[in-house]
């Protein structure tokens, strides 16, 4: 990947900048420009003249390790970089997209957050589905306790909410 | 885990929770959970448009862009339910306009739906886009044209089986020839004709039109001009099959329906001429749904058309089909799931139409994944039942209607309980069934030990005592709705089953034993329920509390008491002094 990347830059004869991301719990990460623009929030603070080492004080190392990771692979989307891609290409991501979310609930949630706070919009998709399948065909109990969640209903509350929803909100035709 | 996600990340989790039942189940997780769902819920399903406000929903669902309502009660199909009882659209649009303009689409079914309305809805949601209508009424083809010149993003356009008042056919010349984002056409029930030009013309800047259903004034010749203006259609409606077409007009429309690479569904097929039928040669194999519920074809054109459809998945046809037209699908049409046979009402000597028990048996016995079945026959036998439940486990649906009333088992002239029986003992996942023919107490016994997932039961002329409405109260744990007319059923089943009435989402019973002094009692039991009594001949009122009624529709509520009950619908909220009889209740 890191090949295609460098021909890539070269092709295009752009600036091939580094940058240092630096997360919460002191590791760095050398990358170039273009992989770093995925994040829209970091593409912001380079626009606005940020130059050398951005600190992420919201990323662990672990965490960022895998963004960057999924930047790389998809830095040829939606960016100045936009080629038209094969359809071998296409599937092969599909592939390596359902691998990066096979990961426990914890780290997911973790890319998510990152995700987010970075603005990373093929990212916040691709963790929020995966998190939406383990929300798919559960009951609340379930999903609390997946989610670790604790419920704040009152019993009454709850049982109105149920009540509208089978009385009101039904399911089934 | 601590996990405190913000409610960015909850919104954009659950863009991608999608049903209604993960919704409801979502919002059931915590507080803040229940807030982020409530405001990001697009698709709102309102089973029965009297159980909750347009107001609460409006304001639960501020967000909402699809709005689903159903009105009247089944039975209204059967013209049970008289005219001005009730399920209006118009609290819907008046709420949903004032506030809440961003709604796209409005899917009603039974409900009355005006021409205000209907401008309403033009009036107000700018980013309208999709509006079906089944059997709806009370609108005239001005509120469609209101419609029409004013939705400039409309996409769907769908009125199933509505009764229309029909003022001619410019309402589709309002279309502007800005609007080029139809996706889907329906407007078969209407009468009179449209401009052929205009429709030419909306079709051809349509280039995402997917499904056409014409009305019967469109004639076989315009059809041809219409085909090759979107060979992309994937359902199709045509109109009356039957002009005199000379050899070029028929080899061209040939080649036209040749050309609908896509199609999968076709209905319509008014008036169709034998000699037309292999027109629709070349679209057979595609087809995965076929309805010729309009089309009085023969049961050798039947054989040769359907013989070609091997992908058939859904059909809907009239008794002329016979026996014999039901073997060919049993041997062509591997992929069946649903299966409609309509009364056509031909006369049995005449025609001498021969459709018995014994197409349906065959048709079990072949389609592996048959699992929805109406049947309108004119007899039936309690073997026929059992062999098609033996064959048949896996129906979801079992709709039989013996025509006659009371009819038995015609070769052994018993009650057709043991043939029913076999259906619940053998098909566990069955949920929904209508029975009919001669039954007693013990058809309903079986039904309510075994019909565990039935949800929707729909009896007529059957039975002995009230026992079998408690068997069926009792017994049956998933029952969502039930609707029964002239059934000796009365007040005791009722009143000691009271509270199952809470688990329902509707109960109707006509000409019936229910007496007044028991719908009073039951009202005053459950405050939760709205009673109602139909009472068209104003008997009930005036009568004694042991006088019958003519008819009741009891369903659960959230929204109390309702405010546009017309004067022949008593409920105890008009008249809350009446004093209570001597019924008991447990």
């Amino acid at each position: 990947m890191d090949q295609n990347l460098v021909d890539l830059t070269e092709k295009l004869s752009l600036s091939s900048n580094k940058i240092v991301l630096t997360s919460s719990d002191g590791d760095s990460f050398e990358i170039h420009e273009a992989v770093a623009r995925k994040s829209q929030t970091i593409a912001e603070m380079l626009d606005a003249g940020c130059t050398g080492t951005i600190p992420l004080h919201n990323v662990t190392g672990k965490i960022l390790d895998r963004v960057i990771d999924y930047c790389i692979t998809h830095v040829k989307e939606d960016g100045p970089f936009e080629e038209e891609e094969e359809a071998e290409e296409k599937e092969a991501k599909k592939k390596w997209d359902a691998e990066f979310v096979k990961v426990d609930l914890e780290t997911i949630f973790e890319l998510i957050l990152a995700a987010n706070y970075l603005n990373i919009k093929g990212l916040i998709g691709l963790t929020s589905q995966a998190v939406a399948d383990h929300i798919k065909d559960k009951t609340p109990e379930d999903v609390r306790e997946i989610f670790g969640i604790e419920n704040d209903f009152t019993p009454e509350e709850e049982e109105a909410v149920r009540n509208e929803h089978a009385w009101a909100f039904e399911d089934s035709k | 885990m601590d996990l405190r996600l913000p409610s960015k990340v909850l919104e954009h989790i659950f863009s991608f929770v999608d049903s209604n039942e993960d919704r409801n189940s979502v919002s059931l997780v915590c507080k803040s959970w229940f807030e982020t769902e409530r405001l990001t819920r697009k698709r709102v399903f309102v089973r029965n448009c009297y159980a909750v406000t347009p107001a609460a929903v409006a304001r639960r669902f501020p967000g909402m862009r699809s709005l689903t309502l159903k009105g009247k009660p089944h039975f209204a199909d059967y013209n049970l339910v008289p005219d001005g009882w009730g399920g209006y659209a118009w609290p819907w649009v008046e709420a949903m306009g004032e506030k809440y303009p961003a709604l796209e689409e409005l899917r009603l079914k039974r409900m009355v739906v005006t021409d205000e309305c209907l401008e309403k809805i033009a009036a107000s949601f700018k980013e309208f886009k999709a509006l079906v209508l089944t059997s709806c009424e009370g609108f005239s083809t001005d509120g469609l044209a209101a419609i029409a010149v004013a939705c400039s993003n409309l996409r769907e356009l769908e009125l199933r089986e509505c009764i229309v008042e029909d003022l001619g056919g410019d309402w589709l010349s309002y279309f502007p020839e800005t609007l080029t984002s139809l996706v889907s056409l329906d407007f078969s029930c209407l009468d009179s004709a449209v401009k052929l030009s205009d429709l030419e013309r909306l079709v051809s800047r349509s280039p995402h039109l997917k499904s056409l259903k014409l009305n019967r004034a469109v004639s076989l010749d315009a059809l041809g001009n219409l085909l090759r203006l979107a060979p992309q259609l994937v359902e199709l409606g045509t109109g009356s099959f039957s002009d005199k077409l000379n050899q070029e007009a028929v080899s061209k429309l040939s080649q036209a329906f040749s050309e609908l690479k896509e199609l999968k569904s076709l209905s319509g097929l008014w008036d169709v001429l034998p000699e037309y039928i292999p027109l629709l040669y070349s679209v057979c194999p595609g087809l995965t749904s076929l309805n010729l519920s309009y089309a009085t074809v023969q049961m050798p054109d039947l054989v040769e058309l359907l013989s070609r459809c091997s992908k058939l998945e859904k059909l809907w046809v009239m008794d002329l089909i016979e026996d014999k037209g039901l073997e060919a699908v049993a041997s062509s049409c591997k992929e069946l799931r649903e299966l409609r046979v309509f009364p056509s009402g031909a006369d049995v000597d005449e025609t001498n139409v021969a459709m018995t028990e014994q197409g349906l048996v065959t048709v079990s016995e072949a389609c592996p994944n048959l699992e929805s079945v109406l049947y309108f026959c004119a007899q039936f036998t309690n073997a026929a039942m059992v062999t098609i439940a033996k064959n048949r486990p896996n129906l979801k649906c079992f709709r039989l209607c013996v025509m006659e009333p009371f009819a038995p088992d015609h070769k052994t002239q018993q009650p057709l309980d043991e043939g029913f029986k076999a259906i619940v003992e053998s098909c566990k996942d069955l949920q929904r069934l209508s029975v009919s023919g001669l039954l007693t107490d013990k058809a309903f016994e079986y039904i309510g030990t075994h019909g565990k997932k039935l949800r929707m039961l729909s009896i007529a002329f059957a039975g002995d005592s009230d026992l079998m409405l408690h068997h069926l109260l009792s017994g049956c744990e998933s029952l969502n709705k039930l609707e029964i007319r002239d059934c000796p059923f009365g007040d005791t089943a009722l009143l000691e089953n009271a509270a199952k009435l809470e688990t329902m989402r509707s109960l109707w019973m006509s000409s019936c034993c229910v007496s007044f002094g028991a719908c009073k009692l039951l009202s005053q039991k459950m405050p939760k329920l709205n009673v109602e009594v139909i009472d068209e001949q104003h008997l009930t009122e005036t009568g004694p509390d042991s006088s019958p009624v003519e008819k009741i529709y009891i369903y659960r509520t959230l929204a109390g008491p309702r405010v546009d009950m017309p004067e022949f619908v008593w409920t105890i909220h008009k008249n809350p002094e009446i004093g209570v009889s001597h019924l008991a209740i447990e």
